[in-house]
């Protein structure tokens, strides 16, 4: 996000879900729609029936490539190359809109200037992607008016994730697809409520409503607000207090989140968990990071509390109690404020209303929404600023949030580790629509966990048959960092030379292969390459058809 | 200025915008036409003729929801005509399904019961023994066809195919022995069948029906307790109604299904996945987490009161911090929890614990 705040002046998806419908063209990339955001990719399937053009730029044929009009199958960590050859042509071809250019942004000579170099067929040679493509993609984006990219973390989990992220905010300044309905720049949030952990402050640089904690006149107000001094400079981000577990952080307080599943390069995070001096979690099921704990405490899920969301179209949303947590399990809420009493603050007993009220007043940019008006008028998308306030349905309308929208040259750099001839094999990671992160809850499920109930890599044919491999045997895959055993499925959706696997299964857990070097921006970790080998444990014995994904339906081609 | 166009709706002026159905203009407008095989995100089909209309100067009448609107046409929906026509076609629809309007209903409600009710359908001519095919033996866990219900409205097939996209089910057989299946009837789960459970959603007569908790003998849905919330698992936070028996489990209430607000609802439009719409298991499952736990000096995990508990856990973070000052404490935080609990961890992190070092899993 921090890239779309540079450039836009907010880091959300510009424009809204029910917008998607009626675009002309479909710019998809480092998004598996289908199987991360089902729902969303209806609206795409919706526009392509209609008439939409698709074009799905990824490395592997996901379900979307299917109704695509076009599949740009690049090679892994090669993103920057691809969109800047896009704005290569769309500043050759003089497809430029140099009206909003002029208007509402500032620095377009910088990338002008910088995409001279990355031509289509140099692009070609490093992407994988024919030149042809990348012109015919690059002119139909920047001449339909109603034309929308939306991406997800296969751009930005990379270590030049942010990089990528300015190269698509540059086409869509130098295209002007921004302010209007149907087109923008949307990032599709990966879970329910990352939009709302952010818009609520849990990060290490904003308080509540993205407002800066080294900005004087943010410091002095919370100060006040709360009535206590407050640390005037920012803290780590995840990815560094991830690193610097049992060296220079002692103490962890983690809710709702299983890290030794979820981060990467997990073993040299259970090594810094052995060190640690005190580990608090807060959960719903006894996961793999409870086995370092000192204190477990019982939350509650989604069912049995009152609150909100924000899902990825900034649209505040309520979520309502149905049920009572099961035994003594508490409301997260509450147990957040026992443990702010017992440390000796002043928090009052309260409902999650009135510590919504709280959170909005001193933020601007929420301070419009309200559970009243949610509960009648249904969820609002933000900027809100006032009760009377209808909510933004697409930013930017009257002009960019940052008053110019800011170009940004971005050089192509490789990605971290590059194939060896150890491990030759480019390894991607990613979720799947039968599970849901570390999996707890979906395994638990009985449709899901029989439609895919095992961890699994997918693996070209070419490069199954050189190692020997054939349909669901058990293989071994390595990189640098570690070992995990699953199930070879040798599937054509992956390039040659690639690999692919999900990141939902503790028996298997593809963390413990990935880089947890960061972006340098954000922090944010390269689950997207890293170099793996594939190898041969054990032959299936009675070999069958493997379901669970598409792949195992799809001719071959 | 241009004039918008408009029709006679029993003798009203409606403008409509051109490519709107009458059925469309209709709706709008407050008239309330049955319908059975129609769903707003469907393409028409025409077929249940439920929804025929009277157009003046055409010979017959005309399925409102497949005929466009023009300009000046003088449409009635309701008139002895058109009600002697839909009385005998809910009679011939009920004389195909099963008669007792609650057995009928032991999961979903039954659209077509009600609309036959309303529109005094004579529930008394003679039973016809249905030729289609049921799908007994499907392992998959989620959806039970029953073919006596089914009423081959299409709404099923056509969800699949124009929505979900998918094209796991289809109409299959010919003439009376037309009925719902896979290709070559292979099960639910071998297919290209993504789980979603519109197929479920969009059924009028509850022949798609959801499995689990007629297996479970739970209560009909009628008698249950509908909760709209907003999905626990992607960004794009699908509205949805959790549906609850609220006596179940000594008063703490069971979630006995989810199912899917009507088409239009912002957001997902009544559109669910098959985590949305069937991975809540884990809500009511018996590996949660029901009471704190507290480390022991031998290493093992113990049970503890709250205020043990929260003691230990407030005591622990404040030794760190006068150990090692508050930069030593890291907080991470969860995008799975609500936007006020963020709010009160960031605050906890910030106000009481004195660092910044706050962070949820948001990192990109």
């Amino acid at each position: 996000m921090a890239g779309l705040v540079t450039t836009f002046g907010a880091g959300a998806m510009t424009n809204s879900i029910q917008e998607i419908r009626e675009a002309d063209f479909l710019f998809v990339t480092g998004s598996n729609t289908t199987e991360a955001h089902p729902i969303i990719a209806m609206e795409m399937k919706r526009a392509v029936r209609r008439g939409a053009r698709l074009v799905v730029a990824d490395p592997r044929a996901i379900w979307l490539t299917t109704i695509a009009d076009r599949h740009l199958a690049l090679q892994p960590g090669t993103d920057v190359w691809l969109l800047n050859a896009m704005a290569h042509v769309i500043v050759t071809e003089n497809l430029v809109d140099h009206d909003f250019v002029a208007n509402h942004t500032e620095g377009f000579e910088t990338v002008r200037d910088a995409v001279q170099e990355y031509t289509p067929e140099k692009a070609e040679a490093i992407t994988g992607v024919r030149a042809e493509d990348i012109r015919k993609t690059a002119r139909e984006y920047a001449t339909t008016r109603k034309a929308g990219i939306y991406y997800t973390l296969g751009i930005t989990e990379h270590t030049h994730g942010t990089d990528n992220v300015y190269c698509l905010a540059n086409l869509v300044l130098m295209t002007g697809h921004l302010g209007h309905a149907s087109t923008g720049m949307n990032p599709l949030r990966g879970q329910n409520n990352v939009q709302g952990a952010n818009d609520a402050g849990a990060t290490p640089v904003f308080y509540p409503g993205y407002q800066r904690v080294d900005d004087p006149e943010v410091h002095a107000r919370y100060e006040a607000s709360w009535g206590v001094p407050l640390d005037p400079k920012p803290g780590l981000n995840l990815n560094q207090i991830i690193k610097e577990v049992g060296k220079t952080i002692h103490g962890l307080f983690v809710m709702g989140e299983d890290i030794v599943i979820s981060e990467p390069n997990v073993s040299k995070l259970e090594e810094g968990l052995n060190q640690i001096e005190f580990l608090v979690i807060q959960e719903i099921f006894l996961n793999e990071t409870a086995r370092f704990a000192d204190v477990i405490l019982p939350g509650a899920c989604f069912a049995e509390k009152e609150g909100v969301f924000t899902n990825s179209e900034r649209r505040v949303q309520r979520v309502r109690k149905a049920v009572d947590p099961p035994g003594q399990a508490r409301a997260d809420w509450e147990i957040l404020t026992a443990i702010a009493r017992a440390a000796g603050a002043d928090w009052k007993t309260s409902t999650p209303e009135a510590i919504y009220d709280e959170y909005v007043a001193d933020a601007p940019k929420l301070r419009g929404i309200s559970h009243a008006r949610i509960e009648k008028e249904g969820g609002l998308q933000w900027p809100c600023p006032d009760p009377g306030h209808p909510g933004t349905v697409y930013l930017h309308e009257g002009g960019i949030l940052r008053g110019k929208g800011l170009f940004t040259p971005v050089e192509y750099r490789p990605s971290h580790e590059s194939s060896t001839e150890t491990h030759p094999l480019v390894l991607s990671t990613g979720r799947t629509l039968y599970h849901y992160n570390a999996a707890t809850q979906t395994r638990r499920a009985p449709g899901p966990a029989a439609k895919q109930p095992e961890a699994f890599v997918e693996i070209h044919p070419a490069d199954a048959r050189s190692r020997e491999i054939t349909d669901g045997d058990r293989v071994a895959v390595t990189s640098k960092r570690g070992r995990i055993e699953c199930r070879a499925m040798v599937s054509r959706q992956v390039r040659r030379g690639c690999i692919w696997m999900p990141f939902h299964f503790a028996e298997a857990r593809a963390n413990l292969l990935t880089v947890d070097v960061g972006d340098t921006v954000t922090g944010t970790a390269e689950y997207k390459v890293c170099a793996a080998e594939v190898t041969l444990v054990q032959a299936l014995e009675n070999p069958v058809a493997f379901p669970g994904s598409f792949a195992s339906v799809q001719q071959d081609r | 200025m241009i004039e918008s166009p408009s029709i006679l709706l029993d003798g009203n002026p409606v403008p409509y915008r051109p490519g709107e159905t009458l059925l469309e203009v209709a709706t709008r407008a407050g008239q309330d036409i049955p319908t059975l095989c129609h769903d707003p995100r469907l393409e028409p089909m025409g077929s249940c003729r439920t929804c025929l209309v009277e157009i003046e100067g055409w010979p017959r009448l005309a399925p409102s929801c497949a005929t466009l609107a023009e300009p000046d046409m003088q449409v009635t929906t309701a008139n002895p005509r058109i009600q002697r026509h839909r009385r005998l076609l809910f009679s011939l629809y009920l004389a195909d399904h099963p008669t007792e309007h609650e057995a009928c209903e032991d999961g979903a409600p039954c659209e077509l019961h009600h609309l036959a009710h309303r529109h005094n359908a004579d529930p008394n001519w003679p039973h016809m023994e249905p030729l289609r095919a049921d799908r007994p033996g499907d392992r998959n866990p989620y959806v039970e066809f029953r073919a006596d219900r089914c009423i081959l409205c299409a709404r099923c097939t056509r969800y699949c195919d124009e929505v979900e996209g998918v094209n796991a089910i289809t109409l299959t057989g010919r003439g009376s022995e037309t009925t719902i299946s896979t290709s070559d009837q292979i099960s639910l789960m071998d297919s290209s069948c993504e789980l979603c459970g519109g197929c479920i959603a969009v059924c009028p007569t509850g022949a798609m029906a959801e499995k689990m908790p007629l297996v479970a003998g739970a209560p009909p849905e009628r008698e249950l307790q509908k909760v709209r919330t907003t999905c626990n698992y992607c960004g794009v936070g699908c509205q949805l109604d959790l549906n609850v028996d609220p006596s179940a489990d000594e008063g703490r209430g069971r979630i006995v299904k989810v199912t899917s607000p009507p088409p239009g609802t912002i957001t997902g439009d009544g559109n669910l996945c098959v985590k949305g719409r069937f991975a809540y298991d884990f809500v009511h499952h018996p590996d949660r987490l029901t009471t704190p736990l507290v480390r022991q000096p031998d290493g093992s995990l113990a049970e503890a009161t709250w205020e043990e508990a929260i003691a230990r856990a407030a005591a622990g973070l404040m030794g760190v911090r006068e150990r090692h000052g508050s930069d030593a404490l890291g907080f991470v935080s969860s995008s799975r929890c609500t936007g006020e609990e963020n709010y009160l961890i960031q605050k906890l992190a910030r106000a009481v614990f004195g660092t910044n070092n706050v962070h949820s899993c948001a990192a990109t």
